[in-house]
């Protein structure tokens, strides 16, 4: 892990002279800050002697011990050596420093420390103390003599109870931490967190500066505070996590080339869009928010990845209703490329604010100019193809059969096109067209040499009998073609090892593991093959879960089979990955041909459902009409019966 | 490519694997099948069979809504093609090509179990009302057949009161 690391020391505003001292040896991964402390200049005697102590018994035996036994011995020798030299010279009396260390090993980091300098760790915005002060208050605090709230009202609040030089040795806190992708270390003397806000701090230390910038930053966050002490900072960092380009042209990208839609639109101005035949008649304004804009949010929406109108449906509606309007292609190229320019010179005003940025945006929007290009290539190749077929089809009304029984001349007029009844606008204007290779008037003029071409040798579908733009229609069939013997060898080998994996008694996958080598052959997809290998797996079976379900069970399994054992083959990638498309295609015209089967076995229910519904329909009637007979038959009975009934009363009586 | 790549690249195929131009807004046919294979390369690439309960809703909601299962079949054959086909032309990287292409398999064999389920459940419901609809028949030729006896008698009585009239 590639750590980057920097420190800073500052006097502050108040003190003459600076206390504080640092380490920072990148080569042993060893960095501490000290405040000393002590009258007569001996504060920054005791932090120096420490620190080129802890420095030189550092230096001597990394590698050779623990990092937690190295820097508690490391902090220890730098006791000891402000101790000694304490008692070496009389003023020097009492003096001592504070002194929190790191030692980096790998992605673990050792923390050392003793009074009150600071370690702090950033991750993933939330900023942790690793250590805990040695001072009086907060051993009273840890020992539950005195409440939180008061320790920073608490007279005794800066009083140290550990140092380095008050004693040879010094019990030292260690504290472990691995790094993570993203974190932030922070080794601190009280006079930064003395000064400024803790939350400031975390501000700052999240800010996502270089950690030179970061430290400098704090330094000056200290002085604004008052800048009472002597300031020192060391600030680690580990890289975050590479965040992809995708999600940086999905934000930032996406958010940069929207803010920037005004230029876009000046620069399409600029560029002539407004002038362009596509928005004659509409206001500059309106040209601009039609056009300009909807394009400007379609690229947003493809860089966004959003949901909208995107770039090629924008170009395909564009493009579609100016081609319905008898639009020419020239206007049509020459907006797409004032487009073009205003978006690559947007970019590039981005690319130099941010190298990066712009770098990521210009691919992304260079790819929906390519989108865009496509689109208007896939509606020009329609447009093509419909002509095409106009042709074919004046083509095939127009010229006359050959009998190839007579002798055939040698050379025939060619025939004149007239517009077919069925024939499309474009097709009506081609027929309107002089012919191309012969001449009218020189066919009429007597004696004039005809034009002759060469009339079909069969006929007329021997001359073009389908269209030949095949690109953007996947369900046109194309014909005559099968996978190459490679391509096959590497097919049986990946059923070869997918068989041998089922179980002796799966021969339903097995089954469907041969048919897959039959079908994979056939790149035309055959479905007639399919539905008849289909047919032999299905067999004879109930029309329920427990009759059908293993078969997609066994199209399932043998899908899984399949895919694992293509990456065993030992055959080159490009003729696996074909391989695997033959079988895949395989498959999916296999299960489609399966679940043909099912429907088929499914329709006669509804069908007998039908016939029984109209019996029951039938039947209802039948009763309702013997109910209206039985009733009128009673009723007859109850007039001839009952004579008592006055007269007109009879054949009143409600039944 | 991360799976997440691999997702942002086959999404970007979108409009023209479902040929969203010719289908307007709407959500063109075969787009829950569309959907699937991106919840499938964003899942890794596998899953338990049936587990795609997202397909399954939405294949079920087709149904629901009067679509056959012939027609949810041919539109994710369909799509299943222009898959293949634009994969083949958008990825360089073959091994990504195979990766989508395994999703699009899983896909198109869970589309083929979910459509032929339902069709089978749908038999099993016509079948269960067939029964129904012949034990009605049964209890109905009953009635008619007491009705066609009362009936005879309801004629003899009436015949018989004509004659001594």
């Amino acid at each position: 892990m590639k750590i980057r690391i920097a420190g800073d020391t500052n006097v502050g505003k108040v003190r003459e002279n600076n206390e504080d001292s640092l380490i920072v040896d990148i080569e042993r991964g060893l960095y501490v800050v000290l405040d000393g402390m002590g009258g007569a200049n001996a504060g920054d005697i005791a932090s120096q002697t420490a620190r080129d102590a802890i420095l030189q018994y550092v230096a001597h035996r990394r590698g050779q011990m623990e990092p937690k036994a190295l820097l508690t011995a490391a902090i220890q020798s730098g006791s000891a050596a402000v101790f000694g030299a304490a008692q070496a010279v009389r003023e020097r009396h009492g003096m001592g420093t504070t002194c929190v260390g790191m030692l980096v090993d790998g992605e673990k980091v050792t923390v050392g420390h003793v009074g009150d300098s600071r370690a702090y760790l950033l991750r993933e915005g939330r900023l942790l103390q690793l250590t805990k002060d040695h001072t009086i208050v907060e051993e009273l605090v840890g020992r539950g003599l005195l409440a939180p709230e008061d320790a920073e009202r608490h007279p005794y609040k800066n009083v140290l109870s550990r140092n380095l030089g008050a004693r040879p040795e010094a019990r030292v806190d260690i504290t472990e931490v691995v790094l993570e992708p993203g974190d932030r270390m922070m080794i601190c003397s009280d006079g930064l967190y003395g000064y400024a806000q803790i939350d400031a701090i975390q501000y700052v230390l999240g800010s996502g500066d270089a950690p030179a910038d970061v430290a400098r930053e704090l330094i000056e966050l200290a002085l604004r505070g008052g800048g009472g002490d002597n300031v020192t900072v060391i600030v680690l960092e580990t890289p975050a996590q590479p965040v992809s380009s995708t999600v940086v042209v999905r934000t930032n990208g996406a958010i940069a080339w929207w803010q920037r839609r005004a230029r876009f639109l000046q620069l399409c101005k600029d560029g002539g869009l407004t002038r362009n035949p596509i928005v004659s008649g509409l206001e500059s304004s309106e040209a601009l928010e039609l056009i300009g804009l909807s394009v400007c949010q379609a690229i947003f929406h493809d860089l966004e990845k959003s949901t909208g109108v995107n770039v090629w449906t924008f170009a395909q509606n564009l493009a579609a209703g100016w081609f319905e309007r008898d639009g020419n292609w020239e206007a049509l190229r020459s907006m797409m490329d004032i487009i073009a320019n205003a978006a690559r010179t947007v970019v590039d005003e981005l690319r130099v604010l941010d190298s990066q940025l712009g770098f990521l945006l210009d691919v992304a929007v260079s790819r929906a100019l390519v989108v865009a290009e496509l689109a208007l290539g896939g509606l020009l190749a329609e447009r093509l193809r419909a002509i095409e077929a106009d042709l074919i089809t004046l083509h095939t009304a127009n010229v006359p059969r050959v009998d190839l029984s007579e002798p055939r001349p040698r050379l025939t007029p060619m025939p004149r096109l007239t517009p077919n009844p069925r024939s499309t606008p474009t097709a009506e204007k081609i027929a309107a067209m002089p012919p191309i290779t012969a001449e009218p008037e020189e066919e009429t003029r007597p004696g004039a040499e005809q034009t002759m071409v060469e009339p079909p040798m069969s006929e007329p579908s021997g001359f073009i009998d389908r269209p030949t733009i095949p690109f953007l229609r996947p369900e046109r069939e194309v014909s005559g073609s099968h996978e190459s013997d490679e391509v096959m060898l590497a097919v049986d080998k990946t059923i070869t090892v997918a068989i041998a994996r089922t179980a002796p008694k799966a021969e339903n996958l097995r089954t469907v593991l041969s048919a897959l080598q039959q079908l994979a052959g056939d790149v035309a997809g055959n479905f007639a093959a399919a539905v008849i290998a289909a047919r032999d797996i299905y067999g004879i079976r109930t029309v329920d879960d427990v009759g059908i379900m293993p078969l997609f069970d066994a199209l399932d399994h043998s899908r899984i089979l399949v895919a694992a054992a293509v990456h065993q083959i030992q055959v080159p990638l490009p003729i696996r990955a074909r391989a695997l498309r033959a079988l895949s295609r395989a498959h999916q015209r296999l299960v489609s041909a399966m679940t043909g089967l099912v429907l088929e076995a499914c329709l006669p229910t509804a069908e007998k459902l039908r016939e029984a519904q109209h019996v029951t329909t039938e039947l209802r009637d039948q009763v309702a009409e013997a109910e209206r007979r039985r009733a009128d038959l009673e009723r007859q009975i109850a007039i001839q019966t009952d004579q008592s009934l006055p007269w007109g009363s009879r054949g009143n009586t409600e039944w | 490519m991360s799976d997440a790549d691999m997702y942002e690249a086959v999404s970007v195929l979108r409009d023209e694997v479902l040929d969203t131009v010719e289908h307007g807004d709407r959500d063109p046919p075969g787009a829950e099948v569309f959907d699937a294979v991106l919840r499938a390369l964003n899942a890794g690439g596998e899953s338990v069979p049936g587990l795609d309960l997202t397909l399954h809703d939405a294949i079920s909601r087709r149904l629901a809504w009067g679509d056959r299962e012939d027609v949810v079949l041919q539109d994710a054959e369909v799509v299943f093609d222009r898959l293949m086909l634009a994969v083949e032309r958008a990825f360089r990287d073959l091994d990504d090509q195979m990766v989508v292409v395994e999703s699009a398999t899983l896909v198109a064999v869970t589309v083929a179990r979910v459509v032929s389920r339902a069709a089978v459940d749908r038999a099993s419901h016509e079948r269960a009302a067939r029964l129904r609809e012949e034990m009605a028949q049964g209890k109905l030729k009953e009635v008619l057949e007491r009705q066609k006896a009362t009936i005879a008698r309801l004629e003899g009585e009436l015949r018989a009161a004509a004659y001594r009239g």
